[in-house]
Parts: C-alpha cells; structure tokens; sequence
C-alpha cells in the first residue's frame, strides 16, 4: 500500500482471534483489537492525530509548542506529528514511571518536564498544585501553546467514535460484540467505542479495568483518578475492576509467548481482565458469543518495568570470572594491604593502581599514578580474561575496599600471581592522611 | 450510617504496650488533667539507629541530626544527647535548650530564620551553621570578628536546583541560595575565609519524591567539586530531612478511605466531613478537581527506609547511585530527620465530657477536654483514628458487651469557637464513648503534640510526662521537664543506695 504521509496509516488495525487453546473460553470468540500496530505504537496514535488535526495549520504558522500531560504513548505519538509538521512538543507529567520512555521521548524531540511532588511538610492553604501551575503556564503572556487536553478533549473519543468502533463492527460482519473490556487511561477509547457498539447493540457490555490503587500499569489510572478524567462517564461500564501489575505481566506472556502479539503491560492487562470476567460466564453459556479487547502498545519500552517486578523472566546465565561467582573463601583469600604498607609498595616495586570509582571522583581527587577504571567497566573487562600483564602488581582501590577485594579475588582466580586490594579504600588513605590529588 | 471506614494507627510495641496499659494512662490524665501529651523517649534512640544501620549499609560516613522544631519535649532530647546523635536547632531557644540538655556545640547545627542573640550564641559556643545565603555569612562573619569569636564552620545551603535531559521542576523555596548564583556565594565564602570554615553544602526540599531530591544531591556533588577547584577541602553533604512517617497500620483502609472521600466530595455518597470540607478537593460539573491536601498517611517505605531507597537511586545525569557518588567523592553525609525521628514517641491524651446525637443526621457528637491546637492533626493534615480507653469502672462491662455497634463521630474541643474540632472528618469508631472515657491520639510526638498548642481562651497547654516500663514491666513515669536519661535506669537511685 502507497502512502503520502506516515499519518495516513493511522488506524485500520487488524482484529486478531486469540486461539480457543490459549484462553480456554468455550462458547465465547474472544478478538485483540492489534492497536499496536498503529505506525507510532499504539492506540494513542489515533487521538493524537484526531485532536491536533483541526490546528495544525494555524499552529505551523504561529510557531506554537503543542503541549500535554502524558506519561507516554500520546506524548509519544504527538512528539512525531509535532516533528511532521516542524512543531514543538512538550509533555508536562507527574506519572512518568518508565525510564525507556523518557529515553525515547527526548530522542524524539520532546521536551519533558516532571511535576513536583507532594509536600512532605503540608501547608494546608497551599494553592499552588500542579494542575494550577500547568494551567497558569498555558495562559502566560507571550506563550504560544495548542494543548490537546486529552483527558477533556471530545475529539479524543470521537477518534474512536469513528474509527476503532466501526472497525470491530465490520470485521465481525456487521455485529457489535457482546462484551467490550478496555483500560480505562483517558477514557476516550472505551467511551467512543462504546457508543457505536451500543448504537448496534444496544446490551453490550463494556468492562473498564482500572489499575489496583498503590500498583502502577502504564497508562492506566486508578479508581480516584478516573475521577479527574473529563471523558469519564461511569455509565459507559458495566463494571469497573481493578488489575494488579502482576495480572498484567501474566495477560501480557500469554500475548506474547502463546498468541505471537507483542503486547505491552497495558494490553496484557485487558486481556487478564477480559478472562477474569468472562470465565464465569462462559461456564454459565449455551450459545455462541463473541468478546472484544484492546491491546493498546508494545512490549519494547517496557523492559525495566517488566525487570523490576519479575526479574525471574530474564533469566540470568550465569557467568564466569564476575562477582557474584565468587565464594566467600575466595573474597576472604585475597590479599589486602594497610594504608602505610601500601606506601612503602608503591614506593618500591611501583605496582599498577587501578581507582575503581567514577571518572567524576576519580577525577576530583584521586592517588598520584592511579589509572580510572569505573567498577562497571572493570567488571566488563575481566568477564573476557585478564586485563593486565602478570608481571606487573596490581594495587586496586575503591571507596572502603569492599569492592576492590572482590575484583583482587577475580584477579586471582584468573591467575594474576600479586594483586592486593587497598584496605579501606580511599576513604582510609585519606584518613590517614596520604596524599590525593586533583590533576 | 453506612460501612465504617477506620484508620486504624500503625503502632510498633513500645507504643503498642503503651496503649495497652489502660489503667495507668486513666492514672495519669485524673492526675495531671488532658489534654495530656505522654512520651516514650526510649523509642527515639531506637529509631536513631534504624538511620544508622542505613547508613552503614552504604559505608557512609556523617551525622544524623534530630530537627528539634519537631517536638519540644526535654526527655527526647535529653534521652537522644545520651545517644550520641546530634541536634538541629531553628530558634535561639531551642539552642539554649539543646546545649541545657546535654548537647556539646560540636554536635548541634542551626538551621533557618536567624536573629543577632541567635548568631552570638551558636558562633560562641561554637556550632555548625546553616547559612541560607551571601548576607546572612556577611551577617556571621562580621559578627565573629566584631566579638573576636572563634572561627565558625558553615554548611551553605542551597535551592533552586536544575536538570538537564528530563527537566524536574522543583516547588519554589523561601530558604537557600540559588544554585546558579552560588558562584557569588562561594566568592563571599573566599572573602570571609579567615573566620568561617566551609565544611559543605547542603538543602532541605519539602517534597516526598525521590526524583527531585536526586535532581538536589546530584547539584549538591557538583557544587561540591566547584570548591574544591577553588582549593576548598568541604566534606559534607546535607540532605536535610522529609524521611516521612507512615501512621496507618493497613494501606487498603487508607485507599478505601481516600475513594470515599472522593465520592463524597462528587456527592456520590453521605458527607464524611463536617460541612462537606473537602480536604482540597471539590467539585467542578461533576468531576474531581484540586488536589488532595493530606499527608500521605499510609507510606509503604518510610522513614530510614525512605533514605535508603534515596541512597540506592541513581544520580539523574552522573547515573551512580547516590551513595556511591557520595562515598566515592569521600563525602560525609548529615541528615536531619524531625518527624521519622519522633515516630512513635508519644501520643496525647483526652477526656470525654460529653456524647449526643445529632438533632438531624445519625452522627454524634463527642467533646472533648481538649481543643484542636492541642494535638493539631488537621494541620499537618494527618488522618488517623484515636483510641477510645474505657474508664475504669465501665471497662469490664464493655468488653463484654458484644453488642457495641460501629459508630461515626464528629470530636469537637473544648472552645468556645465554631471551627473548634479536632478534625473535620467524621471519625468513625468501634462503640460510641461514654463521659469519663479518654480518646487516646498515638503517634503524635513529631509536630501534632506541641508544634501548634495555643493559650486562647486562658485554656492551659497540655502538660507532659515521660514513660518507660521498668524491669518487672511496670510503668514508670516523671514529668518531661525533670526527665533525665538517667532517670529510667534507676541508676540513680541505687547508687544512692549503695
């Protein structure tokens, strides 16, 4: 297919039968609606394009900055139509939780800036929250902004209303599904689907998923921030249950290893919810039905995320010559060396002295002669061998020497025949008031 | 009335002990009277080490410095002198006080608004300052050579932090010196070397996030190298405090509660406050606007917790972890902990004088012999439960009366002022009280017991006393004012024995 421009393939998203063996549902279809293979990643693609559409002219011609509060996906997708159309974007938010994605949002052109925090000490007349100081920003003098407004903005839900909504009814042949799950961030994906489900089934049942309070799912708010949310009507749902991040990480394997969708947590949160709610009901059914959930992005930015809460997944091969392979009688067999006897060392066999701090203390102060080799790098290197000559003695130092014995036991077990490790560290050498110098 | 919605207090098992031992706490408020504050300064030397040992985790060198303002009891801070821990003084008579309760000036530092008699005092003993910008180290030095006082050692302290990459805004401060004109500062501190030692740099920020307090750290170790390319030799960082309590014993009641509270300011559900006050959220055309005002008082990680997850975050742009960047530096850091360190110290104490229903709702009211200065939760918008501890002669009957029924209250003081209540929000409790009954605030040593009290209306302020239990496990206690860290080993009085 021939395209002008990246946004024209926006939308028209394949609506993906999960297999009957994966789900276990017996009388009921359940569909992925695949809005992650949107071109910017996700479901946000379609808003962001829909409420920024109507102003793009004018905003080009005015020099505006497009402005929002997101956290991710529609700050990713505005960033690009911002860049498409020679505009600024700058995402202002408070819920920016996922390192990848601040990465991927400053290599796309956006400017982030993260909200305070609250008060520690409360100052009950305090007038100045967030939300004010943004909106005061908006309304500067001299300021040119176009804020979609994404939480408030009907043009959010209409980007569903028109797209999305009449995309599910199609592809299932002219039928509304009985059952619609969605998780509810801005509320513009299930509020617009749902009206055209309804319009062509007027019992659909949507399911809206929030996060669990005190948990975190990336783009999903919890039961009292939905509150604050313009778009959200509660009679859109059904019902409204809550997810836990480790629902979602489960929904989201059984995406990407049994069904080949590269899902993100957020889908795989839907899809948890989705069998957490129909399960009971498919026990209870005679006849076929047919259910509907969003998986809303991609697995790829949510690596550190997924790490944090289930290191398990990724394994951890275990390695040779590192730290964590070593024995307590090997830390303990290494040798190390007073402050003052180090001294004398130096003094007369002139050994290698490796600082094992930061290149930013190594730089401040460090001892005479020292080579810099920050511990993560040093632990990179020795994984491939022996870095040194073992002709030369080593003296490693690092801040209190708890550190450097480690590496002096590394060393030993490849073979290195005099390494010693600085008791102390260079805190000692200090204290005792050698010399350190800055170069 | 609907479902009962209870905070129900975090207490750790001093505190725990306390609240148990009915009849003594009913001893001491007939005795003394309520409002009656009543610490354990026992507890505090306790939480002082949970800070060690974080610490030590990180092989950190420095100090530990109890923010006074926090609580003016003698007995904690006497009891905290007996610990080797140290003290930061906000007034020249909480100075007076710190060094009468047995801190040397070498282990007291000065934060905050100075006056001249406040600068003399600390320069001539000889604490550490807290100097919050070029015209107060003016102010310092002249006064040293002026009076020909020793040389002073100063921590410069700083605000107004930038990032690069993702930028972190900071909440506007009234104290500090910008971090970008600290280049004029350090000039001042080249200027006045003769009599003022730097010895590092530091910063207070009133926020709960990690994040921005990194953003802070990290401009601090930049500062840091700044002077000594001028040829300084500073060594410590201060991260003041903000290390939080967390007060509740059950996250779900706090999340429950704040989703209430939410439906009721919508108006989806009966009132929870008195008025419908809306603790800073309202209604705006059916959604929920503003932003919550209250303490955050079920914190899953607080207090040495806190700063250990502090330690262990990366720097935003040096990307080490925090308390590598300091050790590695050979940095010292000092912390100043007001409220974590007075976690669970202490509670307060009212009694009942009077229980009615309301003429128009199904609540009810509950005076008390105590006014909302007295233990001033509100203010520092922690909510929490109080206690309710029998009087002696129903105690027996109720415990055995199964048929107590949850109940909401609203707890007015003893004022004669309509906005007089000790919260705002209705209470709800276990079985409605009874005159003569003492409700019982725990955990209020750090800000709510005294940082507010008041004389309006001639009423007295509470009076305090410490408590500690003996070896057999009885309770002991003394007023605060004649407590002395000797006073619970009984080492005194067997000494005289002898």
């Amino acid at each position: 297919m021939r395209y002008d421009s990246i946004t024209d393939a926006i939308g028209n998203t394949p609506l993906l039968r999960i297999a009957p063996a994966v789900h276990g549902l017996r009388n009921i279809d359940l569909y992925a609606k695949l809005e992650l293979l949107n071109p910017f990643g996700s479901v946000k693609d379609r808003a962001a394009w829909n409420m920024t559409r109507p102003d793009l002219a004018e905003a080009a011609e005015r020099g505006s900055q497009i402005v929002e509060l997101s956290s991710g996906n529609t700050a990713k997708a505005l960033a690009l139509i911002a860049g498409l159309h020679g505009l600024g974007f700058k995402s202002v938010t408070n819920r920016m939780r996922v390192p990848e994605i601040k990465e991927l949002l400053l290599l796309l052109g956006a400017q982030i800036e993260e909200l305070p925090g609250q008060t520690e000490c409360l100052d009950p007349t305090n007038a100045d929250d967030p939300l004010t100081q943004f909106h005061r920003m908006l309304s500067e003098p001299g300021s040119d902004y176009l804020h979609t407004d994404q939480y408030y903005n009907e043009r959010n839900a209409d980007a569903h209303a028109t797209g999305t909504g009449p995309e599910i009814v199609r592809d299932l042949g002219g039928r509304a599904p009985d059952w619609f799950i969605a998780c509810i961030g801005t509320a513009g994906s299930s509020s617009g689907v749902a009206r055209v489900l309804r319009a062509h089934n007027p019992d659909v049942e949507v399911v809206g998923l929030v996060a669990q309070k005190s948990d975190f799912i990336p783009g999903i708010r919890n039961i009292d921030e939905i509150q604050e949310v313009g778009l959200f009507d509660p009679l859109v749902y059904r019902t409204i249950d809550a997810v836990t991040s480790d629902e979602a990480i489960d929904g989201m394997l059984a995406l990407v290893r049994r069904s080949g969708v590269l899902s993100g947590p957020t889908g795989g949160a839907a899809y948890f919810g989705a069998l957490r709610y129909l399960r009971p009901v498919d026990a209870q059914l005679t006849q076929r039905r047919t259910a509907v959930f969003i998986v809303c992005d991609r697995i790829e930015s949510y690596l550190s995320y997924i790490r944090k809460r289930r290191p398990e997944l990724f394994g951890g091969k275990a390695e040779r010559n590192t730290v964590a392979t070593l024995s307590d009688e090997e830390v303990g067999a290494a040798t190390t060396i007073d402050i003052e006897t180090a001294q004398q060392w130096i003094a007369q066999e002139n050994p290698l002295i490796v600082d094992l701090r930061s290149p930013f203390a190594y730089a401040a102060l460090h001892i005479e002669g020292s080579v810099n080799i920050v511990d993560e790098l040093f632990e990179e290197l020795v994984r491939g061998g022996l870095p040194f000559s073992k002709r030369r003695p080593v003296l490693l130092a690092c801040p209190v020497g708890e550190k450097s014995v480690k590496y002096a036991a590394v060393l030993t077990r490849l073979g290195h025949p005099d390494v010693r490790s600085l008791s102390g560290g260079i805190v000692a050498w200090r204290d005792a008031g050698a010399e350190l110098v800055r170069e | 009335m609907g479902h009962p919605l209870y905070l129900q207090p975090r207490q750790e098992s001093q505190l725990a002990a306390l609240t148990e031992a009915n009849g003594f706490l009913h001893m001491l408020a007939d005795g003394l009277g309520t409002p009656l504050n009543v610490l354990l300064p026992e507890q505090i030397a306790e939480n002082l080490d949970r800070f060690r040992a974080a610490y030590q985790k990180h092989h950190l060198g420095g100090e530990i410095f109890f923010a006074h303002k926090a609580s003016r009891s003698s007995a904690l801070v006497r009891q905290l002198a007996a610990t080797g821990g140290c003290i930061d003084v906000a007034s020249v008579e909480e100075l007076q006080h710190a060094l009468s309760c047995g801190f040397a000036p070498a282990r007291i530092s000065t934060t905050g608004p100075k006056d001249p008699a406040f600068l003399w005092l600390g320069a001539r003993a000889g604490v550490t300052f807290h100097v919050d910008g070029r015209a107060e180290l003016e102010a310092l030095a002249a006064l040293v050579r002026t009076y020909d006082l020793p040389r002073v050692r100063v921590l410069l302290r700083l605000s107004g932090f930038s990032s690069t990459g993702v930028r972190t805004l900071l909440r506007r401060s009234r104290f500090g010196t910008s971090f970008v004109s600290v280049g004029v500062l350090l000039d001042t501190v080249e200027c006045v070397a003769d009599v003022v030692e730097l010895i590092g740099v530091g910063y207070h920020l009133d926020t709960v996030s990690v994040a921005e307090k990194a953003v802070a750290l990290e401009g601090c170790i930049n500062v840091m190298d700044e002077c000594r390319s001028r040829g300084m030799r500073p060594q410590v960082i201060d991260i003041g405090g903000g290390f939080g309590v967390s007060y509740l014993a059950e996250a779900e009641q706090w999340d429950t509660y704040v989703t209430e509270l939410t439906s009721a300011v919508l108006g989806a559900r009966s009132p929870l406050t008195w008025r419908g006050h809306g603790y800073g959220l309202r209604s705006e055309s059916g959604k929920a606007a503003g932003s919550l005002g209250l303490y955050p008082a079920y914190r899953k990680v607080a207090g040495a917790e806190y700063l250990d997850e502090l330690l262990g975050t990366p720097a935003p742009s040096l990307g080490r972890p925090l308390a590598t960047l300091l050790l590695e530096n050979l940095y010292d850091l000092y912390t100043e902990p007001g409220r974590a360190l007075a976690d669970q110290c202490g509670l307060t104490l009212a009694k009942v004088l009077e229980v009615r229903r309301a003429a128009d709702g199904d609540e009810w009211f509950v005076r008390l012999d105590m006014n909302a200065a007295d233990c001033s939760l509100e203010d520092h918008g922690v909510l929490m439960d109080p206690l309710i501890l029998p009087s002696g002669d129903q105690c027996s009957s109720l415990s055995e009366d199964s048929s107590a029924e949850p109940v909401g209250v609203y707890l007015f003081g003893n004022l004669c002022l309509e906005s007089d209540l000790i919260t705002k929000r209705l209470v709800f409790l276990p079985r409605l009280p009874a005159p003569g009954d003492l409700v019982c605030f725990v955990n209020t040593a750090g800000y709510c017991m005294d940082f507010s009290a008041h004389q309006a209306q001639q009423r007295p302020e509470a009076r305090k006393v410490a408590v500690w239990q003996d070896r057999d496990g009885s309770w002991r206690w003394s007023l605060d004012e004649r407590y002395w860290p000797i006073t619970s080993s009984g080492i005194l009085w067997e000494g005289a024995a002898v």
